[in-house]
């Protein structure tokens, strides 16, 4: 269906003069690619700054109030029922306690995951926990235990993929690194 | 009846007559009958409704309606809710404030929606309406409790102060104590959204126990629970009540004390808040269970089996909202008990995981569709959904008003055939022909989009997303929908072509959102040139939009009716027209 170009209302007769000549559009780019999780879809390079916020997933979406998911991710970290499971899952559990160990230390802690939104807030929180100066914090390493028992650095992975595989957590020195 | 007898009617009569017409609708009707029945009618409106902060002006509607008592105003775009809009956009409510404070000395009520308050608007309201009565702060952001202790210490007859989904700082202000121990006037108080901080408890049972008409009160977290059953005792006369905090740990003499207080309460109809409750302690509300018809356990991380208990004892809810852990086990108890259902809303616990929460999918929104002939509104989150599932829907609820759907992951196709969703909202729009509010998800083609144009007559507001295959789809909905007022749509191949064509239309709606789509910058060049009462704004935080080809999309465009101009009042991020007919840069 080719559609005229005019500024009338739908469905009445007198039509005002069409805007312009169909031809003068031939130019615009209407694009009707399929656009949604498809970012080969890229038109110009101006668009890869629009999705500055995909790594963290598409912003706005689900659509979630912005206060609900606050309201609801504070009440998480109010379930204090975490502590009896030891090494816990963040998601299906309505828990976000984690357990921490250190390298050489006998006694583990727990930590709650939910209250973090970044490595660099965690890794503080850590060093405090554990009385690590900051000086020898270059000499520690953060890996952790994903849901498939397999042990990773946990900066290697985005916060987002860390958070929801993250079983435990283990702080060790690293030897020969940086 | 004779051109003259219209006339021969005094003022006062028409006066009379027109005070008993109170919808907005019938009232702009009745003004433009005639020259005298505009001007009778303009004297006498007391209440006004703005959809659209940046519609009018304030002077605008202070001119013509020079004795207003209630205002209501909204700011933000809906898609403000999900970040989509960026801060410093706009809303602010100071220029109608300081008009207002001048022209409307004895308004009562003001009810505003998205919108930036500063406290220094909070202090205008508080020092100039001598008769305030009524503010509510919906989702609205930049006041702190120092505004609201202005509120409180000088309206002494305020009723109602309802800071529903707001974000308030805390400035450690004792804001409640400043209302004066003569203030006995508080009929409706919500402030759940208040921190910690914020409220201090014993302030808050002092005022709850001299305002003898509080028949709502929707406290926030903080109030233990221990706490909880002394407010009761206080106001046995509430009708909603929003509960505060519940410990971790069921104790008998808490619980037997607060199903002590709930007892008492013969008048209570509705229940929010919930806050981190324990399930051992809801037996304690059981006394009241039979009569409540509002049951809002949104924000209740309790598991199905507990919640089935508690609404196999509501049969009188008309209303719930409720997270996925209900799961389809529970809606069909509730779909089998509360026959008088007419609103549910269920939402996602965990938005963000691709894997399912909680066995929740579309077999509970068919078993509540079967079972609750009276069902009229739906939110609900889910992850699968099929084609015969939504026809099934559609076929048993056609008193259906408002739908929406929101399959979780983008793009997901029936599970069942494969195929996109356009069969099952075409029976929705079919079937449900009093559908005033439609939310769209999953795969769709251009198709939904014709049925939706043919069939949804009486549609006012459609939020579409990562849906459609062309500009056809935008075509059928702008010229097909007749009674559009609100389209918002992001992340759809949807351009210049369809706009352009139906750019009359554009007029006829209260606004258009289109973020993440195919509009060009050249077609919002065209469109404000062509259509001097439509203000369109293009929101783009990459930069000027003038230094990239007119070919290139904009990022955002919202556009809106507005018979003020535009607006003077716009970020650097946000651009439109100017007198000259060419884009700048707002100062």
């Amino acid at each position: 269906m080719e559609l005229q170009l005019g500024l009338a209302l739908p469905g009445s007769d007198t039509w005002s003069r069409p805007l312009l000549k169909l031809g003068l559009y031939e130019d615009i780019n209407v694009n009707s690619k399929k656009r949604g999780f498809d970012h080969g879809y890229l038109e110009d390079e101006f668009s890869a700054a629009s999705f500055k916020n995909y790594e963290k997933g598409l912003v706005g979406w689900p659509p979630v109030k912005t206060w609900r998911r606050k309201k609801l991710r504070c009440q998480v970290h109010n379930h204090m029922t975490a502590a009896e499971n030891g090494c816990c899952v963040g998601r299906a559990s309505n828990s976000t306690y984690v357990k921490v160990k250190m390298e050489g230390v006998v006694i583990a802690r727990k930590i709650d995951i939910s209250i973090h939104q970044s490595f660099e807030t965690l890794t503080t929180t850590l060093m405090t926990m554990f009385d690590i100066f900051d000086e020898n914090r270059r000499s520690f390493k953060l890996t952790y235990q994903d849901k498939e028992g397999d042990w990773l650095i946990a900066e290697d992975v985005p916060w987002r993929t860390f958070v929801r595989s993250l079983k435990c957590l283990k702080l060790i020195r690293s030897r020969g690194y940086q | 009846m004779p051109k003259r007898l219209a006339y021969s009617l005094p003022d006062e009569v028409l006066e009379h007559v027109f005070s008993f017409i109170q919808s907005d609708k019938d009232r702009n009707v009745v003004s433009a009958v005639c020259k005298s029945w505009y001007e009778i009618e303009r004297w006498c409106r007391r209440k006004i409704f703005v959809g659209n902060c940046y519609a009018v002006s304030p002077k605008m509607v202070i001119r013509r309606f020079p004795q207003v008592e209630s205002i209501e105003l909204k700011g933000k775009p809906h898609f403000a809710d999900f970040n989509l809009v960026p801060d410093g956009w706009g809303g602010y409510v100071l220029p109608w404030i300081t008009e207002m404070a001048g022209a409307y000395p004895w308004l009562e009520e003001i009810r505003l929606k998205r919108m930036v308050v500063m406290d220094e608007s909070l202090e205008l309201i508080a020092k100039s309406f001598k008769d305030f009565k009524v503010l509510v702060l919906a989702s609205c952001e930049g006041f702190s409790t120092d505004g609201l202790a202005a509120i409180a210490a000088s309206c002494k007859n305020l009723r109602e102060l309802d800071l529903r989904e707001s974000e308030v700082d805390d400035s450690s202000v004792h804001w409640l104590s400043h209302f004066p121990e003569t203030y006995t006037s508080m009929v409706s108080l919500n402030i759940s959204c208040l921190g910690s901080d914020e409220v201090s408890f014993s302030a808050l049972e002092r005022l709850v126990s001299r305002c003898p008409n509080l028949r709502s009160l929707k406290l926030n977290r903080a109030v233990p629970l221990d706490k909880t059953a002394n407010i009761l005792r206080l106001a046995p006369q509430l009708v909603e009540f929003g509960t505060c905090t519940y410990s971790a740990e069921l104790r008998s003499d808490v619980f037997s004390n607060l199903a002590g207080a709930f007892s008492n309460c013969k008048e209570l109809r509705s229940l929010c808040g919930f806050w981190d409750v324990v399930p051992d302690y809801f037996p304690a509300i059981y006394s009241v269970c039979s009569r409540l018809t509002s049951l809002n356990l949104s924000y209740a991380t309790i598991q199905s089996p507990d919640l089935i208990k508690l609404v196999s004892h509501c049969p009188s809810l008309q209303r719930l909202l409720v997270l996925d852990y209900i799961e389809d086990s529970g809606l069909e108890a509730l779909a089998s008990n509360c026959k008088d259902l007419q609103e549910l809303r269920v939402f996602p616990s965990d938005p963000f995981d691709a894997e399912p929460n909680a066995s929740l999918t579309e077999q509970g929104l068919v078993a509540v569709s079967l079972g609750c002939p009276k069902l009229q509104a739906v939110l609900y989150f889910c992850r699968r959904m099929s084609n015969a599932a939504l026809v099934t829907i559609a076929q048993n609820s056609p008193n259906l008003t408002r739908f929406r759907l929101c399959i979780i992951e983008p793009n997901t196709a029936d599970y069942l055939t494969g195929e996109p969703f356009d069969v099952g909202f075409g029976a929705i729009v079919v079937h449900c022909k009093d559908l005033i509010r439609l939310s769209l998800s999953g795969l769709l083609t251009d198709c939904v989009f014709e049925y939706i144009g043919k069939y949804a007559k009486k549609l006012e507001m459609l939020s579409v997303a990562f849906a459609g295959d062309s500009d056809l789809g935008l075509h059928h909905v702008l010229s097909g929908c007749e009674s559009l007022r609100k389209l918002e749509i992001r992340d759809c191949p949807f351009g210049d072509k369809a706009l352009l064509t139906n750019a009359a239309k554009l007029e006829t709606m209260r606004s258009l959102w289109m973020s993440s789509c195919s509009v060009s910058f050249g077609a919002c060049k065209l469109l404000s040139q062509k259509m001097p009462r439509l203000n369109v704004e293009v929101i783009d935080e990459r930069g000027p939009p003038d230094s990239r080809p007119e070919n290139c999309t904009v990022d955002k465009l919202y556009m809106y009716r507005s018979v003020a101009g535009p607006r003077f009042d716009m970020p650097p991020f946000v651009w439109t027209k100017d007198e000259d007919l060419a884009l700048r840069l707002s100062p």
